[in-house]
């Protein structure tokens, strides 16, 4: 049996559970209402849902522009400009470690309860490691290539669009899908502490009302927006990095060509 | 303008593939102190030759190379090629080979060998032209598509090579090209290039490590000494042309690479 099938069987058995375990009573609904019951509950508000949804996705997108358009411009620069790197990447590294989440309640009181305190909150929030992983991208080009480019009398601009960007990309879709998902748990949380509207709205009202089903729906959304979010992400890595393959491939094909491509050819 | 019928000119103009170095040094500036890494280095080399720079580490040789490529200013002195000097890298007159084939591995061999042409606005379909041609000139007919991570080392150096020779420069300038391949592959790459090297009539100048290596090469071989970098010897090394493997055991060629390690082992 592949690892495919093997992780498609895994996901069809815990799916099964999920209907078979509370049906039977050995969990309480409360808990974990059956997966039945919970897309009953998500369908009766269709509308509710739909709505909030729009709102998170809309959160999402803003947020997602800001942190990663403003994550690789500066980590680009950050990453290029040593004296910046210098000034900025050490305060970066602590802020990183600091539960970016206290900062919420103060964006509420600068923003309001809408919509912009969370994208505030959850730019910030996935702005850091998309920079870091910008930064460390340009860093980490092989100086070797952009010697060879210059040595072609590539301009400083070709350098930067033809060696650099291409060179930085990997790193740089690394980051992103870090930085992405950081915004979707950003937007879906700020929702939960102090909000209007949304998923994460829905979910944190729902609960205080013990409606575990319709927590469940909601919960739902974000596990499917989360898995559209990563397969775009992956869709995009396997486009723009071909030739990410790695070294084994590499040894593979040099082994199948055989040393007959070696001989001389006169 | 009058043709000058009657007036022979002073100099006869340069053909293409000579460089000439005139009292050239090189100062690295550190903070603590000025490090003299080439001094007063003055060297003719003819069109067409195939010369070697040997020396210990540390002797200069590639900084030479790198500032013969418009890589790097000298500190002092001039450098021509082709009778005018190269403050800037200028692939119409000189190719670079690295250690390291530096192949972009995001683009297929034959893109890496159009990057150069790529960067100056040659159309598409002469540019791909004259990718195949020089694919075919290192013996890579039909790899072409490949990425970099699917070709042994050998054969990313020969794309590498490809690449250095696409524009068709009178000069070839090659830093260690083969110092990171295993000896097998070294000797053939060495045939490889004689062949190339015949079969284009470009002036090469090679850095290299060993001495083997540059007396099987060479036409000339320039051995300098430890920093300060100088020139300490010219051979001309007359064996005759194609080499063989045979060569490396006659008097001949023991002799040559004897007096380069004398050289090298006085200033060790």
């Amino acid at each position: 049996m592949s690892a495919k099938t093997l992780r498609h069987l895994i996901v069809v058995g815990l799916i099964v559970l999920w209907e078979l375990l509370p049906r039977s009573g050995m969990i309480p609904e409360l808990f974990l209402p059956s997966l039945s019951s919970t897309l009953l509950a998500g369908w009766n508000e269709a509308g509710e849902y739909g709505h909030a949804l729009a709102v998170t996705i809309y959160e999402v997108a803003v947020s997602m522009a800001f942190a990663c358009g403003g994550g690789i411009l500066l980590g680009a620069i950050v990453g290029s400009l040593p004296r910046p790197r210098l000034l900025i990447m050490p305060m970066v590294s602590s802020l990183y470690a600091v539960p970016l989440v206290i900062l919420y309640p103060v964006f509420t009181v600068w923003l309001g309860i809408g919509s912009e305190s969370k994208i505030a909150f959850a730019s910030i929030y996935g702005f850091l490691p998309t920079m870091l992983a910008t930064a460390a991208g340009i860093q980490t080009i092989d100086p070797q290539l952009l010697l060879a480019a210059r040595s072609m009398g590539a301009t400083l601009g070709q350098r930067l669009v033809r060696v650099i960007i291409p060179a930085a990309i990997p790193t740089v879709l690394s980051g992103l899908r870090v930085g992405g998902a950081l915004v979707i748990v950003g937007v879906v949380v700020s929702e939960m502490l102090i909000s209007s509207a949304g998923i994460g709205y829905l979910i944190s009202r729902y609960r205080t009302i013990l409606d575990s089903p319709h927590v469940f729906a909601g919960v739902l959304l974000v596990l499917f927006m989360a898995i559209a979010f990563n397969t775009a992400i992956r869709w995009i890595e396997r486009r723009a990095a071909i030739w990410q393959t790695g070294m084994r491939a590499g040894q593979n094909a040099a082994d199948e060509i055989g040393s007959g491509a070696m001989q001389p050819a006169t | 303008m009058q043709p000058l019928a009657n007036v022979t000119p002073l100099k006869p103009p340069p053909r293409a593939g000579a460089i000439e170095v005139r009292n050239v040094g090189q100062v690295f500036r550190t903070r603590s102190q000025d490090v003299v890494a080439l001094e007063d280095v003055s060297l003719d080399i003819k069109p067409g030759r195939f010369v070697v720079l040997v020396g210990p580490s540390g002797c200069g040789k590639s900084t030479l190379l790198m500032m013969m490529a418009g890589l790097r200013a000298q500190t002092s002195g001039t450098i021509t090629i082709n009778g005018a000097p190269i403050p800037q890298p200028d692939p119409d007159r000189v190719g670079v080979v690295f250690q390291e084939p530096s192949l972009f591995p995001w683009l297929t061999a034959e893109d890496n060998v159009e990057f150069p042409l790529a960067l100056r606005g040659v159309a598409k379909a002469e540019r791909r032209a004259k990718a195949q041609d020089a694919l075919k000139l290192v013996g890579l007919e039909g790899f072409g598509k490949r990425h970099p991570h699917e070709l042994s080392g050998g054969m990313k150096q020969r794309v590498s090579i490809a690449r250095g020779l696409v524009q068709d420069p009178p000069v070839l300038l090659m830093d260690e090209p083969f110092a990171a391949l295993d000896e097998q592959t070294r000797m053939t790459m060495g045939d490889e290039l004689l062949r190339i090297w015949a079969a284009t009539g470009k002036t090469v100048v090679f850095v290299t490590h060993s001495l083997t290596e540059a007396v099987y090469l060479a036409d000339e071989v320039i051995v300098m000494s430890p920093r300060p970098g100088r020139i300490v010897d010219h051979l001309q090394v007359s064996l005759p042309r194609p080499r063989t493997y045979e060569m490396l055991s006659g008097d001949a060629f023991g002799a040559l690479r004897d007096r380069i390690w004398r050289h090298i082992r006085k200033s060790a």
